[in-house]
């Protein structure tokens, strides 16, 4: 409504300016004719200013005079035998096109390509406002900026890496998650998370620096699927066939079937082995049809998958406990999110939870300091 | 709320400029006083609404409100504050609004200053304004509306064109487009004389200043963009005949021409019906100026998008206000009153040839520019007019002005005395043949025009100080009194020969640094040292940095002479990620007039780097020539006197006056 009002406010003021000469009618203004006298009159004084400062001789003056008392003659016939003008009845209709035709054609014009109903977005005031309701980009925005401040933050990189994956940025994820190990140490999830974020970004090729990540999960965790997963697909795509079907078969061997990863994987093996042609079923492995998923979900569900994801560890750890590193985690992802007041209830949360265990509240009070949460 | 405000204040002036449009100049073809008097406070409120606009685009970048597509397009949270700014203009949509507030400038100040200009010119001079506004206006919310809006805004901008973030490129377009368009302002009053008939005698005194003050915009802006050309790409050149150059240049030549006629007009009354053909000429080519740069028909960093629809659009424009001022003037100019008579030797006729000389440059480049695009668009082939076709014809039709410039002031006012013009530029002509003998024995035959080329200079500097001497006549009353008459001349005596020397400044930087410039390519590994023109050069290494919005290599050079360090240089080549764009940045060295310019090119795997050096003797003077001249427009603009030619009156009756006309 405010909007509106000044647009009002505006439009009425233009008119204004249109409409007050109008009304006025005065008639102090010189007309042509006189005009053109004045200005030859004061050509006659300035020749004499000229005379005096010695810029022009005597007879360069009178020469001079001559000239503009011709023309002031002149002038002057011609503004005597012109009548004086008289206002017409045109004023009536000049009036009417400002009153009529300023709101009208400023508001259709505006109305047809304008967005009144949009607000202004400032940058700062977006990464400032409520997380609730934001779309996945802002969030990621002050994710990014609060690293960017503090880059040794390797909570907030843990927290960004799988996002960004989602979102299909896997080199920024692959950077992110290198970040994190170097902040928080290597760990099977971590080392496997990278790895993946490289193929991904290699469009499915398992490359050297992938391999590598995925070696070294394998060493932290040797009965973890994933990065065997990807290990053995690195051996198909590298031709070694007999290396990459034993691989997958040591993979299934034992292995869940419900796994999401299993029918996969069975699909390699059998085109390695020649039960299946080559050119019917493309090789793909999960982090393809990950992206896929993600791609074809809409902004507003991948925001709210960020969310669920914090909201899901939260629920978790009210329910059942849990770590108290877990909590530190929690309150870090909510104050990357930028949502203070929620890290601060969950950090209340936690006290209660481990009332009992002083170490715990030792823990507790380093992450408060840590996240400026201290009062 | 703001952003909309800005949109809205943006459509109310384009409605009010359409009523700007009829209702004074309907005023004045009926000598209405009260229709006219809307005039003067239209033109004030239109300026307040498009400067209202242009400040809430301004706020959207400096907010980075990505919620505006032009800001998205153009801009990033993370550019430099001074980018953000002129990276409003840094783009299509708000280089428009930009050159429609300078035009609403200009009406404005008209309105402001115009007290004593008779009332119907005045207020057909501001409809005629209100005309191109509602054009240009009409333009930018049909084509290119720098408010158009995103509901679901993005987090980040593109970034602004790398090689725009340049503090010259900040400046270059505003100062630019204050020549562009106050040319519309002379337009705009040669208009008026037609539609009315009748040229007043204020009507001389009110264009020259402000054909002046569009010319020093002008001059400036040329400078500007050719000095950012000569730093920022990379490749030590200054003018390269590039057509968008040209396009700056032709106005600017047309221009002069019409400072030098409007003085006549002023002073003498003559030139009339052929000074508004050149107002006409000279806005025309401003008109031509921005469709070929804002088109997209011409590709270069000043064609921000290639859109027909637009490039259509301004064509269009284009041809109403030509074809239909030239229509108007081949109907209307028969009714203005002829000017006074002159002899052809006389400071009137030194000023048509002046003009002549001009025109024909400006005529010669505007073929050198438009031949190639005429003929691809018929023929589809592509050539491409160079440096070669404008030495051989701007060249030549430069030379007899350039040597006419001294005599042009010495003749006196409606008949003139070529002899006794000759007698007192003696000893200029004695200075400059003394400087064209150092150059040839200093440098021998390798470059046989560079002396004739330093002796012109020499003589128009020299020229225009011998004439203002002369005006106080010091040979014959001695110095003290000489100087006091010095003191007491006008100035626009001091504006007419800072314009001159300014000219010979400018050529005298162009002939030493074409003619005796050192250029040396070559790669070099850290620890290689090499010679430029008695500097001893040692590169010692390459280095990443990091900028605000980009990444850069920067290269380290110690410059020493004769064993002692005096100066590093840190060329450097930028990477803007947000583009993944790259650029380079020259580094230069001044010495006195000369400079040493150093830039990077290709890195090697192994360290090493190419690098292109140049050392260019006098080259800033180019640009201080520039400044000279501007300075001297300036000067002549602040000399508010009546300018009165006073004739050199007949002894005898003689024969042989001709015609102004």
């Amino acid at each position: 409504m405010t909007l509106w009002i000044l647009f009002a406010l505006m439009t009425g003021l233009t008119a204004l300016t249109v409409l007050m000469p109008l009304r006025r009618g005065s008639a102090s203004a010189s007309d042509a004719g006189a005009a053109d006298e004045a200005v030859y009159k004061a050509q006659l004084e300035e020749v004499d200013r000229d005379l005096q400062r010695g810029l022009v001789d005597a007879a360069q003056a009178e020469a001079a005079r001559t000239e503009i008392a011709r023309r002031l003659l002149a002038a002057h016939k011609q503004n005597q035998r012109n009548g004086k003008s008289a206002a017409t009845g045109a004023v009536k209709w000049a009036a009417l096109l400002p009153a009529l035709l300023l709101p009208a054609g400023a508001l259709g014009l505006y109305l047809w390509i304008g967005s009144p109903d949009l607000p202004d977005q400032p940058l700062e005031a977006r990464l400032q406002s409520n997380p609730e309701g934001q779309p996945v980009e802002v969030l990621v925005a002050r994710v990014e900026r609060h690293l960017a401040a503090n880059p040794q933050d390797g909570q907030g990189w843990e927290v960004l890496a799988p996002v960004y994956m989602s979102l299909g940025r896997p080199q920024d994820a692959a950077q992110a998650y290198a970040n994190a190990i170097r902040l928080n140490g290597a760990s099977e999830p971590r080392q496997s998370s990278l790895g993946e974020a490289l193929v991904v970004a290699a469009e499915g090729l398992v490359t050297a620096d992938a391999r590598a990540a995925f070696e070294r999960a394998v060493q932290l965790d040797p009965a973890a699927a994933k990065p065997r997963f990807f290990l053995a697909l690195a051996l198909g795509q590298e031709g070694k066939r007999d290396e990459a079907i034993s691989a997958w078969k040591r993979l299934l061997d034992g292995a869940n079937p419900n796994e999401i990863w299993v029918p996969a994987a069975q699909q390699e093996l059998a085109q390695l082995e020649g039960r299946l042609p080559p050119s019917l079923q493309p090789p793909r492995g999960p982090a393809a049809a990950d992206v896929e998923a993600a791609a074809a979900m809409s902004e507003a569900e991948r925001g709210e998958m960020i969310r669920s994801m914090v909201d899901g560890l939260k629920t978790r750890l009210e329910a059942d406990g849990g770590s108290v590193e877990e909590w530190v985690r929690l309150i870090r992802a909510q104050i990357v999110m930028g949502d203070k007041d929620a890290a601060k209830a969950s950090l209340a949360k936690a006290r209660e939870t481990f009332a009992a265990e002083p170490p715990a509240l030792d823990v507790l009070r380093q992450a408060e300091t840590d996240n400026g949460l201290g009062s | 709320m703001i952003v909309e405000t800005g949109h809205f204040a943006l459509v109310l002036a384009f409605v009010l400029a359409l009523i700007q449009s009829v209702v004074p100049v309907w005023g004045a073809v009926t000598s209405d006083r009260r229709l006219m008097e809307t005039a003067a406070p239209v033109a004030n409120a239109l300026f307040v609404l498009v400067a209202l606009s242009f400040a809430v685009l301004t706020w959207a970048y400096l907010a980075s409100d990505f919620s505006v597509v032009n800001v998205w397009e153009n801009s990033h949270s993370a550019k430099p504050l001074i980018f953000k700014i002129s990276g409003v203009w840094g783009n299509h949509e708000g280089s428009m609004l930009l050159w429609v507030l300078i035009l609403v400038l200009f009406g404005s100040l008209v309105a402001l200053f115009s007290g004593n200009v008779p009332a119907p010119l005045r207020a057909t001079v501001l409809g005629v304004q209100g005309w191109i506004t509602a054009a240009f206006l009409l333009f930018i919310l049909a084509t290119s509306n720098p408010f158009e809006r995103i509901p679901q805004a993005p987090i980040e901008g593109n970034d602004l064109n790398p090689l725009l973030q340049d503090i010259g490129l900040a400046i270059h377009p505003p100062l630019l487009y204050l020549g562009y368009v106050g040319f519309s302002i002379t337009f705009a009053f040669a208009v008026a004389a037609l539609i009315l008939g009748r040229i007043d005698a204020a009507w001389a005194r009110w264009v020259r200043p402000w054909a002046l003050l569009a010319w020093v915009f002008l001059t400036l802006g040329i400078a500007m963009g050719s000095y950012w050309a000569y730093y920022e790409l990379g490749w030590g050149g200054w003018w390269f005949w590039d057509p968008v150059e040209n396009a700056s240049f032709m106005p600017w030549l047309a221009g002069t021409a019409l400072l030098h006629s409007a003085i006549v007009m002023e002073k003498r009354e003559a030139l009339k019906v052929w000074t508004v053909l050149l107002a006409i000429f000279t806005f025309s080519l401003s008109l031509l100026g921005t469709f070929l740069v804002r088109s997209g028909v011409l590709t270069s960093v000043h064609a921000f998008a290639v859109d027909p629809e637009r490039g259509l659009f301004i064509l269009v424009i284009l041809c109403i206000f030509i074809g239909g001022s030239f229509t108007l003037y081949a109907w209307r100019a028969p009714l203005l009153k002829q000017g006074g008579l002159f002899a052809p030797i006389s400071r009137e006729g030194a000023l048509v040839l002046n003009n002549l000389f001009l025109t024909a440059a400006t005529v010669s480049v505007l073929v050198g520019t438009l031949y190639p695009l005429a003929l691809e668009a018929v023929t589809g082939e592509k050539i491409s007019v160079g440096a070669p076709f404008f030495n051989l014809t701007f060249g030549p039709l430069m030379i007899p002005l350039l040597l006419a410039i001294p005599f042009g002031p010495l003749l006196a006012w409606k008949r003139g005395d070529l002899l006794a013009a000759t007698q007192r530029l003696y000893a200029a002509f004695g200075v400059a043949l003394l400087a064209a003998l150092a150059v040839f024995w200093a440098w021998g035959m390798r470059q046989v025009l560079a002396p004739i080329g330093v002796g012109l200079a020499v003589w128009i500097m020299a020229g225009a100080v011998a004439e203002l001497l002369s005006r106080t006549r010091i040979t014959e009353i001695g110095l003290s009194r000489g100087l006091s008459r010095l003191v007491g001349l006008p100035r626009s005596a001091f504006g007419t020969m800072l314009g001159h020397f300014g000219v010979g400044v400018t050529l005298l930087g162009i002939v030493m640094a074409t003619a005796f410039q050192t250029e040396l390519v070559r790669t070099v590994r850290p620890g290689d040292t090499f010679d430029m023109a008695g500097y001893q050069l040692t590169f010692t290494g390459i280095a990443p940095r990091q900028g605000p919005n980009y990444t850069e290599q920067v290269g380290h050079l110690v410059v020493r002479q004769g064993g002692a360090e005096i100066a590093a240089m840190d060329p450097s080549k930028r990477i803007y990620p947000a583009r993944g764009m790259p650029t380079t940045e020259a580094s230069i060295l001044t010495f006195g007039f000369s400079q040493l310019y150093v830039s990077l090119g290709e890195t090697r795997d192994d360290g090493a780097v190419d690098i292109r050096a140049y050392f260019k003797p006098m080259i800033t003077l180019i640009w201080l020539g520039t400044l000279v001249m501007s300075i001297g427009g300036i000067i002549s603009i602040t000399d508010r006197r009546l300018r009165v030619g006073a004739p050199k009156p007949a002894r005898a009756k003689t024969a042989g006056l001709s015609p102004a006309e």
